[in-house]
């Protein structure tokens, strides 16, 4: 049971740690108990009431590793998604990124212990009552003890990003409302980035695109594809991106992933 | 490459559960009841806590909405707050007229007992509830909608703390706030009447209002204000982040926000009165 942000059982020690001023971010090792690299989801299961997205689930992506998932519309891919991120808690089993589990309730946990998510929402997540600018450094600024950066590096790293993705200067200062759905995006890419995520889960990254923001998303993907330290996790229907990525895809159909090619929704044995 | 494994051959029979009588629907209610009930007590106590958590710039972050949420909830308010305060002031000096010739003794100990006490402390939450209270309610839906939650804790944002808490913070501030203003502002509402129709005097009304104050009313003044933010800024939080995914849940869950704050603000208020009357007993003049 939980509080409107469907909060798992939380540690009450995260919450009492104190924090030193300024150290060095950490890079995630494999956590006390020797568990693997990665996403992983054990025996993990979610479901609205009775309409079920997934049943009964083990995987494990590891460190570096890319998965994508397909389905038909309104099957639960971007809920797939959300639930691999740590964003909304598994009905059954659980789900541990780099052996870290995740409360939705206190997700600056993870950041603490060195696991930083980048996440792009099919229609950008933006914070509405901020600037592109503003969205993009809130992060940055909310765990500036914990990355050991003050506040003109937080601006520098923000407007490095923003040109990275080749927002105009003049949309820095633009609300959400005001900026196309393709910049809205390139923000909310920006805004992922600009965190140096080791995980990235990504909803639909091409949808609604016009061809110049495509090839930079596509561009973005392969790079992390090709990272070593980066887990990726696409949900995505898209061809061109299927055929342009050449990731290990899975298709999530009446609550179970299948992988490609399979004709019938039976038990698959453990993957190598 | 990602291991995976699927488990159970597919079966659409087990997707659905047996349909429940009657005694199953009235289980079925009493278990949602608690499950919304213990929804509402995490949204204030997973607030409250995350005041204590780690963060020093999380703490200077979230410091400064909670700034930017008391000038949105108590000072754009306090135009609003300042017509109603004068007339309010000026109908009990008008009505008190019409019953019986007053003077300014038993005006200022009238305004006490109902301006101060009771009226203060109500009204000030009814308007920050309708003002403030449905905005609240209202943006938080529209971000649930938005995706702008999930958006904060993908960042690692801890949402009790940068949404909630400063909302609660600004609440509770503004209504204490105000209402002194209030009742500063009620009170030269009506001596402002009393002048032009009783012929009351300054000195008679001071006089009046400060023999009627007595000490246990700061304590009553606290508790009420206290508590009449908490539930305002608690309740408008709470419904507006039960909003699941339809933009037409927004306006449904904040009119929810705005009656259920203030059907539980009168409850508060009648219940502190009944207390502290009932612990330090009927005022002695």
């Amino acid at each position: 049971m939980g509080g409107p942000f469907e909060a798992t059982p939380k540690n009450q020690l995260g919450l009492l740690a104190r924090v030193p001023h300024n150290p060095p971010l950490v890079e995630p090792q494999a956590s006390h108990s020797g568990a693997e690299l990665g996403l992983v989801l054990e025996r993990a299961t979610f479901s609205y009431g009775d309409l079920w997205v997934l049943k009964d689930t083990d995987l494990h992506v590891p460190r570096g590793g890319a998965l994508l998932v397909t389905g038909d519309n309104g099957v639960g891919k971007s809920t797939f998604l959300f639930l691999c991120a740590g964003l909304v808690p598994a009905t059954t089993g659980r789900v541990l990124l780099d052996g870290r589990a995740p409360h939705v309730a206190t997700p600056s946990d993870l950041v603490r212990n060195g696991v930083r998510r980048g996440v792009l929402f099919d229609s950008g997540g933006l914070l509405s009552n901020l600037s592109a600018l503003n969205n993009v450094t809130l992060a940055l600024r909310y765990h500036a003890d914990v990355f050991g950066i003050d506040e003109r590096e937080i601006e520098r790293r923000a407007r490095a990003a923003l040109s990275e993705l080749r927002v105009a200067q003049t949309d820095f200062h633009a609300l959400p409302a005001h900026l196309s759905l393709g910049v809205r995006k390139r923000v909310s890419l920006a805004r992922a980035l600009v965190l140096d995520p080791n995980f990235v889960f990504f909803d639909d990254p091409d949808a609604g695109l016009d061809s110049a923001t495509r090839k930079l998303v596509y561009d973005l993907l392969q790079r992390f594809r090709d990272d070593p330290k980066i887990t990726m996790v696409i949900a995505s229907n898209s061809r061109p991106l299927i055929e342009r990525l050449s990731v290990e895809t899975v298709e999530l159909r009446h609550g179970y992933l299948l992988r490609k090619n399979s004709q019938t929704p039976s038990s698959l044995g453990p993957a190598g | 490459m990602a291991r995976l494994r699927s488990t159970l051959p597919y079966d659409p029979r087990t997707d659905r559960i047996a349909e429940a009588g009657w005694l199953g629907a009235v289980g079925h209610s009493a278990i949602q009841w608690f499950l919304d009930a213990d929804e509402l007590i995490h949204t204030l106590s997973d607030a409250v806590l995350s005041y204590w958590a780690p963060g020093v710039a999380a703490r200077r972050t979230v410091q400064r909405v909670i700034i930017a949420q008391i000038m949105y909830t108590g000072v754009q308010a306090l135009s609003l707050v300042s017509a109603i305060a004068f007339l309010l002031g000026a109908s009990i000096i008008i009505q008190t007229n019409l019953m019986a010739p007053a003077d300014g003794e038993l005006i200022g100990k009238i305004l006490v007992a109902v301006v101060l006490r009771e009226l203060a402390p109500l009204l000030t939450a009814i308007v920050v509830a309708g003002r403030s209270g449905t905005a609240m309610a209202t943006e938080l839906g529209n971000m649930k909608v938005n995706s702008e939650v999930l958006a904060l804790s993908s960042l690692g944002i801890d949402p009790p703390r940068y949404i909630v808490l400063p909302r609660l913070v600004a609440s509770i501030v503004s209504v204490l706030v105000l209402m002194i203003y209030f009742s500063v502002v009620a009170i030269f509402g009506a001596f402002v009447v009393a002048q032009l129709t009783a012929n009351a005097t300054w000195g008679s009304l001071y006089s009046g209002v400060s023999r009627g104050v007595l000490p246990f009313d700061l304590g009553l003044f606290l508790v009420k204000g206290i508590g009449l933010g908490a539930i305002v800024g608690w309740l408008c939080c709470h419904y507006g982040l039960q909003v699941k995914s339809s933009p037409t849940e927004v306006p449904q869950k904040a009119s929810r926000a705005v009656v259920m704050s203030l059907l539980c603000g009168v409850v508060y208020s009648t219940f502190v009165t009944a207390m502290f009357y009932w612990i330090v007993g009927p005022p002695i003049h």
